[in-house]
């Protein structure tokens, strides 16, 4: 638990000294006026070029009592279209997942731009909603169709 | 001859004095408990307090052997007491405390304050940190133990000198990707874990996730709400139909709308995702058939009998299973008419029934071994074994190590035992490590903070900040944490320092941490404690040291996180909080593991 805080209050310095373009992270205000470490908030951007752009994506990021030995919870908005994410919004991603490849070492950074990433390169071999994996799959035209409204949704505001 | 005289040659007359005039702590009156108080009492403890906030069950007395059946739904702190004092022979003073240890209203840091000796006989992992923190403000020894079927440990900690509970890593609860449980499990694990934590939480409990509450304060618009109710909740419309009241809807809709919806619909669906099934055997959903033997024996009325023909130690045939889940669903659905909501309780036979044939029939879909009742109770409840004779061991160890505790060079004398059935090698000690460099209780400065109400209400907390930088010399600005996780102020973020402290926060068990934003010294954390009659706000003295930065990558070193008991609320207790010794049996000289001690 004192680890939990310690760690968190570090990925706030290093995010503050160092983070992607476009990105944004912040702990959400709690209704006492300080600040809740455990839950932020942030703001992926699409990557040019693709699908994706123009708009930026948010996403609640959650740190349980056990982080860093036990990674957050990362959540689009309640169905989000993406092969990888879950109805609920709850992201299926390798590096966010205890069994597989999360270390307690991967920085607030890495997570945004592994979602980032996620966005434009989704994987087939993990589906977590059925509408989108079978576009992707099977229907490329309804999936492109589908993002670019998506994207309209979410447009960057700078 | 007096009742004192094999005592006094067996300790020594000085350190027979010094037993006799202790007043020691002993958090916990279970199944350490029970067996610790007794040898500390016999050892002669001048005073002994006794802190549990538990009552006395029916699964506690085959080894809680202070306590009777009549004891059951008693405190355990308060009947324990009371136990013991037919061989009080040494007159302890002995003081019960039914309560939490973790209350800061009830054992306030002054209380703390009056041990020589802090004994832990406790069951989980966040009442063992909390000990261990309150040990380190204070710089009390604390003697930690724990046991896991034939496994124990004693560990004597010196706060700051020898290693503190958090300096290794403990196992944490197993967890498994959602991915795994929603989608495609292939162990029974997955499935039980699906049928308590999915399944029963979103058709009977409380929203896990407290998403619903958090969307109705977002939205006044009910038809919003309802969407995103929807949403957070995919079986809303099945724990629409639990909850229905009135003769329309039949108790045999909810079963057979769920069987259809859980083990036809869904299923289905995920066979729809055919990349899923490349590698793996795909799921067989329930069959009409199936559902229309079940729906015919139920209209016939003959399934009390069959189920009463049931053993929890046996494996139950499909058509047993669904039985088992009509009655069970059906008996949850009646009592739901009464309760917002019902938890699952392993001791509860309506959910445990509920999530022994759900997860079964989700293992028979998957092609999965499915398991007994009484197997499944296992799991789902998370029971660890607790063995009366380990405690019993344990215990005296624990006893053992504290004598050497007043013997007159204390630290060395003092080991950590391991106790394991392994041939050759029940009983192992190791001596007592430096507290680890990065461990994050131990790297961490800690005092008290001493103030009273009017002077909190008063000082703001850019006051409060401009005092900790001159007082402890910070050369850059610092950061600010009040309890688990409220950052009231760092570098960016200065929206509260026209606050008075008290406004902000600040009370009495209230935890302070500091950090600096250059990294140059140690964390600091200071225990809020109010009441002192002080205009002032005192600050402890306190020599900061440098702080000492660790390659990220050794961050998994500090593993922490909470143990199966917490999750269930419910358990046998005893359990091991420490990470899986690492003693192998013959080859110990040869194989250098990492995490190996120095055996003695």
């Amino acid at each position: 638990m004192s680890l939990c805080k310690t760690r968190l209050q570090e990925e706030r310095k290093l995010w503050r000294k160092d983070h992607p373009f476009g990105f944004f992270a912040k702990p959400i205000k709690a209704e006492d006026g300080s600040l809740d470490l455990t839950t932020w908030t942030a703001g992926i951007p699409g990557k040019q070029n693709t699908l994706w752009e123009g708009a930026t994506y948010p996403i609640t990021i959650t740190f349980p009592e056990e982080y860093p030995s036990k990674p957050p919870k990362v959540k689009f908005p309640a169905e989000f279209y993406h092969p990888n994410v879950y109805p609920s919004g709850t992201i299926c991603l390798s590096i966010l997942n205890e069994e597989q490849d999360w270390r307690p070492a991967i920085t607030l950074k890495q997570i945004v731009l592994g979602i980032q990433e996620l966005l434009t390169s989704p994987n087939p071999d993990s589906p977590a909603q059925e509408p989108a994996w079978r576009a992707f799959l099977k229907e490329k035209d309804v999936y492109e169709k589908k993002i670019k409204e998506q994207a309209k949704r979410y447009i960057s505001t700078t | 001859m007096g009742r004192d005289t094999y005592l006094k040659k067996v300790l020594g007359e000085d350190r027979y004095q010094k037993v006799q005039g202790s007043t020691v702590l002993m958090v916990g009156a279970g199944g350490i408990g029970c067996e610790l108080l007794k040898n500390l009492m016999l050892s002669g403890y001048g005073t002994i307090h006794i802190v549990d906030l538990d009552t006395i069950t029916l699964s506690n007395l085959n080894r809680q052997f202070l306590f009777r059946k009549g004891d059951i739904d008693q405190s355990k702190s308060i009947t324990i007491k009371k136990a013991v004092e037919s061989f009080n022979f040494h007159g302890t003073k002995l003081i019960s405390h039914h309560g939490n240890i973790m209350d800061t209203d009830q054992f306030p840091i002054d209380w703390w304050d009056q041990f020589s000796y802090i004994f832990n006989a406790l069951d989980n992992l966040e009442a063992r940190r909390y000990v261990n923190k309150m040990a380190l403000f204070l710089k009390k020894p604390v003697m930690e133990s724990g046991t896991t079927g034939f496994d124990g440990y004693v560990q004597p900690i010196f706060p700051y000198k020898t290693e503190c509970f958090d300096c290794q890593p403990k196992a944490t609860p197993q967890t498994f990707p959602v991915c795994t449980i929603r989608s495609t499990p292939s162990k029974p694990i997955h499935c039980i874990t699906w049928a308590k934590e999915f399944l029963f939480q979103q058709l009977f409990d409380e929203s896990v996730e407290g998403d619903a509450e958090d969307l109705s304060n977002a939205t006044d618009n009910d038809k919003e709400l309802e969407n995103l109710l929807k949403e957070s909740n995919e079986l809303v419309e099945l724990r629409k139909l639990v909850v229905a009241t009135g003769e329309v809807i039949s108790q045999n809709t909810f079963f057979s709308e769920m069987v259809r919806k859980i083990f036809q619909i869904d299923i289905e669906r995920l066979l729809l995702i055919d990349t899923l099934w490349t590698n793996r055997l795909k799921p067989i959903p329930i069959s009409d058939a199936q559902i229309e033997e079940v729906a015919d024996l139920i209209r016939s009325g003959g399934i009390e009998q069959r189920l009463e023909s049931l053993i929890d130690t046996q494996v139950w045939s499909p058509l047993e299973n669904l039985l088992v889940l009509y009655k069970s669903a059906t008996n949850l659905q009646t009592r739901m008419k009464n309760n917002k909501f019902i938890a699952f309780d392993k001791d509860d036979e309506d959910t445990l029934d509920f999530v022994v044939t759900a997860a079964n029939l989700r293992s028979l879909i998957f092609q999965i071994d499915t398991l007994s009742k009484f197997d499944v109770k296992q799991i789902a409840g998370n029971i660890i074994p607790a063995i009366a004779t380990t405690n019993a061991i344990i215990s005296g160890f624990s006893n053992l190590e504290s004598l050497n505790f007043l013997a007159q060079n204390s630290r060395t004398d003092s080991s950590m035992v391991f106790i394991s059935i392994r041939p050759n090698k029940y009983v192992t000690s190791a001596t007592l490590e430096a507290p680890r460099k990065q461990c994050a209780s131990c790297s961490v400065a800690r005092g008290i903070l001493k103030s009273e109400e009017g002077t909190l209400d008063q000082v703001t907390l850019e006051q409060f900040i401009d005092k900790v930088k001159s007082k402890y010399s910070y050369s850059s600005d610092i950061s600010i944490i009040l309890g688990k996780s409220k950052l009231i102020y760092d570098f960016d973020f200065d929206d509260n320092l026209s606050k008075s402290l008290s406004e902000i926060g600040f009370k009495t068990g209230e935890l302070v941490l500091i950090q600096d934003e250059d990294d140059e010294v140690e964390n600091l954390e200071l225990y809020i404690e109010v009441g002192l009659k002080s205009n002032d706000i005192e600050l402890p003295e306190l020599e900061l040291r440098q702080k000492i930065l660790i390659e990220k990558e050794n961050g998994h070193e500090n593993g922490v996180g909470k143990d199966a008991e917490e999750e269930s609320g419910d358990v046998i207790e005893s359990d091991m909080a420490f990470e899986t010794i690492v003693i192998e049996d013959e080859v110990e000289e040869e194989v250098p593991a990492p995490k190996k001690r120095r055996i003695n």
